[in-house]
């Protein structure tokens, strides 16, 4: 369970994040919608540990980890970008994690292999990132995320760059993916209509502050959220 | 007609290049040799023979200058690739980058000219550390000039990723940034190593003579004319670069394919 209480970030004067509370229960999705500099990245980065001058506490699991530096959170963030180290080969890339944490070569063979499986990445292992479709990429990077069974996964637009039917395709394994392995998540975007898809719950950051709504109507009911907007523009036509 | 033409043009740059070093290799075998003849009368391997039993002081100055320069290159590249991290990333970081061309805005020997006090002060001067501070104090700065191009808002995201999936600031350092930057590092290597071993001024003020490097002895035979030791000894100059030069050949062209 992820639990943020009064976040506030400031860039040199400018606010950026303001009083910011949320809750995410155990293997539970949020997502959160805003516009372009609404600060979206920032609150992902915050939780993920990248930027830790900041106001308010960050809980994961009852514990607070405020203070602790990125990779004693076993939170992932994955970005739009795949960021896929160029240097190794996909099969290096997903074992990333487990190469730093020294798992046992066996165990970490296993693991992985079963992991490209699941995602359909088979015959890729060996190739390099540069070889890759966008859409492998994702997929990549994505099970570079999973292998260290992360307690949050932290996604800011992973599919904003991805074709239309590649976007589909990854956002319905995202969602299976997530549900099988019980993951808990805050999956970041812009896109009104696929913050609703994607997520158990929503919230709106919008001008720094953050509103999360008990249920998905009433967000689809807030004029705020956009919703109408775009439906009476669908209907216009 | 073009393809010939590029043929010529690609032999006659070669030979411009290779003669000199073919005459200098020559020359270092020669025991007589009259001006104006262009080869030598005869030929020996006594010279080699000297520098291989370490006869002469030529032995000791290159291994001097060897173990100097790789020092220094070695040190710079490290030092100056850790510190232009830090530097790009500070708030400050035009300011910070600007200061590591003073030493470049002076000459060489003027430097050493302003910097010579304090090495006379801490008795430094006529010493190997000396010499080795004075050139790291050129190479470093250098090395943080060029490795400053590497750190960008990808590398940075790199390292971010790195970081969440679990590795530490020194485990992303040697898995990952590392290795993304082999390229610019090898290339740092190798201009520190140049800048080091080509070094002359410098070495003369804060060796003071008791320091002798391979350059500085090149031109101490030239000055004495001693013909067949200045070929032998600029033979030696020219062959740490050129191995160097084609051992990193393809890193120096090095690009991390697609993503980088």
């Amino acid at each position: 369970m992820l639990k943020l209480e009064g976040i506030s970030f400031t860039y040199g004067e400018a606010p950026v994040l303001e009083e910011v509370d949320l809750r995410v229960d155990q293997g539970d999705t949020l997502s959160i919608q805003g516009v372009s500099g609404s600060g979206k990245t920032t609150l992902l980065k915050l939780v993920a540990g990248l930027e830790r001058e900041h106001k308010g506490r960050v809980y994961l699991d009852d514990e607070e980890i405020t203070t602790r530096v990125p990779e004693d959170r076993n939170v992932v963030y994955l970005s739009q970008e795949a960021l896929l180290f160029p240097h190794l080969s996909v099969f290096e890339n997903i074992a990333f994690g487990l190469t730093v944490r020294k798992v046992e070569k066996e165990k970490l063979q296993a693991q992985v292999q079963g992991l490209i499986r699941r995602l359909g990445l088979e015959g890729l292992s060996d190739r390099s990132p540069e070889q890759l479709s966008g859409g492998q990429k994702q997929r990549v990077a994505f099970g570079r995320a999973l292998i260290v069974n992360p307690d949050l996964l932290l996604l800011d637009e992973p599919f904003a760059s991805l074709d239309r039917s590649t976007r589909e395709q990854m956002q319905q394994l995202f969602k299976e993916v997530v549900h099988e392995w019980g993951i808990t998540s805050l999956f970041v975007t812009h896109n009104v209509k696929e913050a609703i898809m994607m997520g158990d719950h929503i919230a709106l950051l919008k001008d720094g502050r953050l509103h999360q709504y008990e249920s998905m109507q009433a967000f689809i009911d807030d004029p705020q959220s956009g919703v109408k907007e775009e439906k009476s523009f669908w209907e216009s036509l | 007609m073009k393809s010939r033409f590029k043929k010529i043009l690609i032999l006659a740059t070669a030979a411009l290049y290779g003669f000199p070093f073919l005459y200098m290799g020559l020359m270092s075998f020669a025991r007589r040799w009259t001006y104006p003849s262009v080869l030598p009368d005869l030929l020996t391997i006594e010279h080699w023979r000297q520098l291989v039993v370490g006869q002469i002081e030529i032995s000791y100055s290159f291994l001097l200058s060897v173990v100097l320069s790789l020092s220094v290159a070695a040190t710079a590249t490290i030092g100056g690739f850790i510190t232009s991290k830090y530097i790009a990333e500070h708030r400050r970081s035009r300011w910070l980058l600007l200061g590591t061309y003073f030493p470049f805005i002076l000459s060489p020997v003027i430097y050493a000219a302003f910097i010579y006090y304090y090495f006379v002060w801490m008795d430094l001067t006529g010493h190997v550390a000396g010499v080795f501070i004075g050139h790291l104090l050129l190479a470093y700065p250098y090395a943080i000039i060029l490795c400053t191009g590497f750190w960008s808002r990808r590398s940075r995201k790199m390292e971010e990723v790195a970081r969440t999936l679990g590795s530490g600031p020194w485990t992303t350092f040697a898995r990952v940034l590392i290795p993304l930057a082999r390229g610019i590092l090898l290339m740092t290597f190798f201009q520190t190593f140049l800048i080091s071993w080509f070094e002359y001024g410098l070495t003369t003020l804060l060796g003071i003579g008791k320091i002798q490097t391979l350059t500085l002895l090149v031109y101490q035979f030239i000055t004495e004319a001693n013909i067949y030791y200045a070929a032998l000894s600029s033979f030696l100059l020219l062959l740490p670069p050129l191995i160097l030069l084609l051992f990193q050949r393809r890193w120096l062209l090095y690009k991390v394919k697609g993503e980088w």
